[in-house]
């Protein structure tokens, strides 16, 4: 009688610190980012969500966000080229790793490009908030006319 | 052996490197209280962090009122809105990397939700706080603007009372507040190696310090005494973690090899004239200093280690070598003057061969001629290579050596990658720590320690070492004679003994290295038939190369075969359903998997080459792989496409390329 009654008291005992212990070490809203596109402003983020069918089950949501700058120019850095109007999102192009990682071999660090065919540049369909765009306007001057750069985004063109 | 070397390496690869960040990296970095309260009729002062950017510095910010999905704005840099005229203010302080919004004589009207931003539109860069009338305001949690990578320190007191009772830091979470670090020494898994608490006066009050502060650690803590919840004696903190892209990244982790050294690196201001210290966390709590810029060196690492200060990167590189494996743990750059130059980072030794050689104790007469040798492999080639003279203060650099000039001058022999320093003659000072090392861009690298000892008068004892030093560089190659003519005389001296010795070592050249290349073999395909089991995708080891062989692109052809026969299964089916089962299956089998290992990590690293050479295997292959642009379920659009995913959850770019969303 007496082991069973100790028994029954490691038991709850046991259960007491996996229930006090078993809440999740991780905040409820487990989302990760996959693709953050400043560029052409397109954020990617993935996230395990209850099955709809079966609700013992998680399934991964991924959610696309896409920002379409409806005012933009073909050229950003040109004022004076016309306005865009196909937005082309490639999400493999998105998904690109073009960060290089660096890695050590052999002691010595080296960098190491993730992904293949970086070097292309992306077209931008935004500005990047923390970079200086400005496009050359004709000025007369002392009779004289000469192209000097206008800011398209002063905000961003003061110095550090 | 190069591929032996690569099968070691992503053994030893960092974990980590492929996770993906959580999503509160690319949400508003503006930060600010929650919630204000105030006493109707008194005034509120509302404080918002902003990253410290040129734009940000400049640009507007504002204070606004949420109504629906607009907001109206209250005041902001250049306007007030005529209900708040003369009883509202907004101030900014780019310097402290924040504004002020006051707003004074409360009313009812004036509660609700608000936002503070910075721009002229409430996208990206916002935060929200809610304005409320009570009668009696709680205490304000308080507020850290934390950079990303960077070190939080709180100090919190409760008073003298206080003095004897537990103090602890915990991170409020759902269901309670989960014990970060406590003076029992009860410390959180996740920031083992990079909490610390101390003890200030006066008594009672006490600090903690957060190093490599990242984006999970945003969040609300408590500091207090006694338990959390009980009593009075807790302090509520609200921590953001922002990115700050000029913050420098260091290593967390350094990894060295039994015998060779590890290279250390911390931050430090250079217009601050402290000191600095380097400190070995203890196991059973608090930390002892091994080394610091006055000139200290604990016991036992005489010799073994070394401060470098670098003003112009505002780093202070510290060496350790000749590591044990009792060196491992967890070691703090510190400063007697701020706070924040504390950083942290964990050493682990493994089993290796250190790649400088040489004699690591030379014993030689006084007034003999005298050559250190170090011997470094191929890959230090183009690296600078120096020799020094290690004291507490530091290890002075030997100045190459020049024809005609005496005393010790170190040289580097290319043809042999040996480094000599040579003693001509060897003075009684000359005895003590030598260190030879190599260098690249500034960046110090591996070390090797010579101890060198000398004995007063001619002992002939002390002769068979001296031509052990000459017989071990001897194996190298041929000296470039001129300045090492005496030690040629010597060796020709005795050559018999010489020779017996060289007859013995024979036996012990041959078998040493069989046995170890053996050993090596052996655990390479332990590790290799290992990785083989777990399915894994070592053939992705050509993504950390420069130039893949075809060999390379063989591999990933087959994997992208065994890749595509699997889509190929799922992609007649098409529906919905079936792709939601592969889902559930691969999600669950993740979600059991609470927590990756580290190797998993590493393998999860490859998979975005996979990606590409997955692309690059299918093109070669002329579109046999027959995997048609699956046009994704899109049942539920409009602001948000929501597309079901049949690949695993952290690590999925590689399954988008088939989606085509125009």
């Amino acid at each position: 009688m007496r082991s069973s009654l100790l028994l029954c008291v490691a038991l709850a005992v046991s259960l007491g610190t996996i229930l006090v212990a078993g809440y999740p070490v991780s905040p409820d809203d487990e989302e990760y980012v996959l693709v953050n596109n400043k560029c052409q402003c397109v954020t990617v983020t993935s996230r395990f969500v209850p099955s709809q069918e079966n609700p013992d089950e998680e399934v991964l949501e991924r959610n696309i966000r896409i920002i379409v700058p409806l005012k933009a120019r073909e050229n950003i850095s040109d004022p004076l080229s016309p306005l865009r109007t196909t937005f082309v999102y490639r999400l493999s192009e998105l998904c690109k790793t073009c960060k290089p990682i660096e890695i050590e071999l052999g002691g010595a660090i080296h960098q190491a490009q993730q992904g293949n065919s970086c070097e292309e540049p992306q077209t931008c369909y935004t500005y990047d908030r923390n970079q200086c765009y400005s496009s050359p306007v004709p000025l007369l001057y002392h009779g004289e006319v000469r192209q000097v750069p206008a800011a398209l985004t002063p905000a961003s063109c003061f110095a550090e | 052996m190069t591929f032996l070397a690569f099968v070691f390496l992503l053994a030893l690869l960092p974990a980590g490197s492929a996770r993906h960040l959580p999503k509160a990296a690319i949400s508003s970095p503006v930060f600010g209280p929650r919630e204000v309260q105030a006493v109707l009729g008194g005034s509120a002062t509302v404080k918002c962090f902003y990253p410290p950017t040129p734009m940000n510095k400049h640009d507007r910010k504002y204070w606004c009122r949420l109504q629906g999905s607009r907001c109206v704005t209250v005041v902001s840099s250049d306007y007030v809105a005529p209900a708040y005229q003369g009883r509202i203010s907004l101030v900014d302080h780019p310097e402290a990397e924040n504004f002020q919004i006051h707003i004074s004589a409360l009313g009812r009207g004036d509660t609700g939700t608000f936002q503070c931003g910075v721009g002229v539109n409430g996208r990206g860069l916002s935060h929200t706080v809610t304005v409320s009338i009570v009668e009696e305001p709680r205490e304000a949690a308080e507020l850290f603007y934390v950079k990303l990578r960077s070190t939080w320190t709180v100090s919190c007191s409760f008073g003298k009372e206080t003095a004897s009772m537990r103090k602890y830091l915990c991170k409020k979470e759902k269901g309670g507040c989960r014990n970060i670090v406590d003076s029992r020494l009860d410390i959180d898994p996740d920031f083992q190696g990079r909490v610390l608490l101390t003890y200030e006066e006066p008594p009672g009050t006490f600090s903690v310090t957060v190093t490599q502060m990242d984006w999970e650690d945003t969040g609300l803590y408590y500091c207090g005494a006694g338990e959390y919840g009980k009593g009075n004696n807790s302090r509520e903190l609200d921590v953001f973690v922002y990115e700050d892209k000029n913050f420098p990244q260091l290593k967390t982790k350094v990894t060295g090899k039994t015998g060779g050294s590890a290279t250390f690196e911390c931050l430090f201001n250079p217009l601050k004239s402290s000191t600095k210290f380097w400190r070995k966390l203890r196991k059973q709590g608090g930390y002892e200093t091994i080394i610091d810029s006055t000139g200290f060196v604990k016991y036992n690492y005489e010799g073994r280690v070394a401060m470098f200060e670098n003003p112009q990167n505002k780093t202070v590189t510290v060496i350790l070598n000749q590591l044990q494996a009792k060196d491992e743990g967890f070691y703090w750059c510190m400063s007697d003057e701020l706070k924040e130059q504390q950083s942290s980072t964990e050493l682990k030794v493994v089993e290796g061969k250190p790649a400088l050689t040489g004699d690591k104790k030379v014993e030689a007469e006084a007034g003999s001629q005298l050559d250190l040798t170090c011997s470094y492999p191929c890959q230090y080639y183009s690296y600078e290579k120096y020799w020094c003279k290690w004291s507490p203060t530091g290890c002075s650099m030997l100045p190459g050596q020049q024809p005609g000039v005496p005393g010790p001058a170190a040289s580097c022999n290319t043809t042999n990658r040996t480094m000599v320093l040579s003693f001509d003659p060897l003075a009684e000072d000359d005895e003590g720590w030598y260190w030879c090392g190599v260098k690249r861009n500034g960046a110090f690298g591996e070390t090797m320690a010579v101890r060198l000892v000398v004995s007063a008068g001619s002992d002939a004892k002390h002769s068979p070492e001296l031509l052990e030093v000459d017989s071990s560089r001897e194996s190298g190659a041929v000296p470039p004679g001129g300045a090492h003519g005496g030690a040629e005389v010597r060796k020709g001296a005795v050559p018999e003994s010489s020779d017996e010795r060289r007859g013995s070592n024979t036996l012990a050249l041959v078998l040493g290295p069989l046995a170890g290349l053996i050993l090596i073999v052996v655990t390479a395909f332990a590790i290799v038939k290992y990785r083989q089991l777990k399915r894994s995708d070592l053939v992705s080891v050509g993504s950390y190369r420069t130039n893949i062989s075809m060999s390379d692109f063989e591999s990933v052809r087959d994997f992208s075969a065994s890749n595509s026969a699997k889509e190929t299964q799922e992609t007649p089916v098409g529906g919905d359903e079936f792709i939601a089962t592969t889902d559930t299956q691969e999600s669950a089998a993740d979600t059991t998997k609470a927590k990756r290992s580290s190797k998993e990590d590493a393998e999860l690293a490859y998979s975005s080459f996979l990606v590409t050479s997955d692309s690059i295997a299918q093109g070669s292959s002329g579109g046999d792989s027959a995997v048609p642009d699956v046009s994704p379920p899109q049942d539920r659009v409009s602001p948000w496409l929501y597309l079901e995913d049949h690949n695993l959850g952290k690590q999925h770019c590689s399954s988008l390329p088939q989606f085509a969303v125009a």
